[in-house]
């Protein structure tokens, strides 16, 4: 069984349709990078599997639990940890606050131990000097590791990451791709929304490539930057365009 | 020149300052009952029913579009009318004022709550926070650091209309001051002394205010 099976889902937003029939599985391995142009329905497909959205029809399994059943929604999320686009740190917490409070309040997590699971992520992140920063003290690259950090703390099957480098400076954005990178390189399986192609390239192990709320190509990496790149001229159009 | 202060009595004195208690008590009760009022209706009016959302409006416009005094009147010399329903001055100071300060308490929680972005629930949705844990750890804690400054310029203000109940003979500072204005006919001395008693509790609450407002501000 994949651990995310998205089954035949219908989204609209008024009159328009974002996702129309959509179909795809996600298994628990490797990161999955999903490409396509903007307003094609990546993003949606992300908040529609965490439950931040409304499926009009059709269904979404995270383990074997439907999106559409309320009661599920919290084990739901906690099983898909997801990074926004835009930074949202708490702001009336510091960095170590944000990181503990929803282990300690969702999952019941000892405080101590939640604090030391907390400095261990920052470290990795490169950013255990900040423990008591607040938001307005750190630069976008930074918030945005927090941010990833934050979501790693309930111990998430999966991370959903959406345009989370869109909002950041080539230099900001660097230094997160950097942690997404390392945390690829510990097994951590990813759903990533991106523009960032090299990025893509480097870590992916299955790219998805979405038009008008369909999948137009779903293969592996190397297939996907040789044969589908040449073969398909949509494709070919949209990674050169996004190269310049 | 200040041979006019000495020709206060001592009872004068103990005059004043028990109508300072007096102004002080039907202050805090009234600020108090109507902090309680305000939250209560406030979260009403955020609820995503817009009926229900609209509900709190029926008390709020009223009590926000017309003056204290006349809402004071009703109370005092109105209620014993259509209701037979008769309350001393105090009472009916306290009840009016509590009303008045929850209809625009009730405000300020609204617009607190309407000021967080939507992406900070959003945030705690997808930690795994529930509608009620997100409020209570997540967005209750912002909203209190928005509406603490504003919540104490309104109970400033509160302080100061508070003097209309002397208008239904409750002896509070303002009513102290024409007794005694009446009584040693010197209206520059007494009021200038009520207006200084009104800027000294006034005054460092605005600074707290303030302060607090530097403390707690953030940016989202």
């Amino acid at each position: 069984m994949a651990m995310i099976e998205v089954r035949n889902i219908t989204k609209a937003f008024g009159n328009l349709v974002v996702l129309k029939n959509f179909s795809v599985d996600f298994d628990q391995s490797g990161v999955t990078v999903i490409l396509g142009p903007s307003g094609t329905g990546k993003s949606t497909l992300l908040r529609c599997i965490n439950g931040l959205e409304t499926i009009d029809s059709g269904d979404i399994l995270v383990d074997g639990l439907s999106v559409r059943e309320k009661k599920n929604l919290k084990d739901i999320r906690i099983k898909c940890g997801m990074v926004f686009q835009q930074t949202i740190l708490f702001p009336h917490l510091d960095v170590l606050e944000n990181l503990v409070i929803s282990p300690i309040k969702i999952l019941g997590r000892p405080r101590n131990e939640a604090i030391e699971q907390a400095k261990e992520l920052l470290n990795k992140v490169g950013l255990i000097d900040k423990l008591h920063s607040k938001h307005n003290e750190l630069s976008g690259g930074e918030q945005q590791r927090i941010a990833i950090a934050r979501a790693m703390m309930m111990n998430p099957k999966a991370l959903l990451l959406d345009e989370i480098t869109s909002a950041l400076d080539p230099e900001m954005s660097t230094e997160v791709l950097k942690i997404i990178e390392k945390l690829a390189q510990d097994g951590v399986v990813m759903l990533i929304v991106t523009h960032e192609i090299p990025f893509a390239r480097r870590i992916a192990s299955r790219v998805l490539f979405l038009e008008y709320g369909s999948v137009v190509s779903d293969t592996s990496n190397e297939e996907f930057f040789t044969t589908v790149k040449e073969d398909n001229e949509r494709i070919a159009r949209f990674i050169q365009n996004i190269h310049h | 020149m200040f041979e006019q202060y000495l020709s206060l009595t001592h009872y004068d004195i103990f005059f004043f300052l028990k109508a300072i208690g007096m102004t002080l008590w039907i202050t805090l009760v009234s600020i108090t009952i109507g902090t309680l009022i305000g939250i209560v209706m406030g979260l009403i009016r955020c609820s995503k029913n817009r009926i229900v959302a609209a509900i709190p409006l029926i008390y709020i416009e009223p009590l926000r579009n017309s003056p204290l005094v006349t809402q004071l009147f009703l109370t005092y010399y109105g209620l014993p009318v259509v209701a037979n329903i008769v309350l001393d001055a105090e009472a009916a100071a306290i009840i009016t004022l509590s009303l008045n300060t929850g209809a625009f308490f009730s405000v300020l929680v609204h617009s607190a709550v309407k000021a967080i972005p939507k992406l900070q629930w959003e945030a705690g949705f997808a930690l795994g926070h529930n509608r009620y844990s997100n409020f209570r750890n997540i967005i209750a804690p912002q909203v209190l650091r928005l509406l603490i400054p504003s919540a104490i310029t309104l109970y400033i203000n509160q302080l100061q209309v508070s003097s209309f109940v002397s208008l239904i003979s409750l002896i509070d500072l303002t009513k102290a001051g024409h007794i005694l204005t009446l009584r040693t006919m010197r209206p520059f001395l007494i009021y200038g002394i009520v207006f200084v008693l009104y800027f000294a509790i006034s005054y460092p609450l605005s600074k707290l205010a303030q302060r607090l407002e530097k403390k707690v501000a953030f940016n989202f």
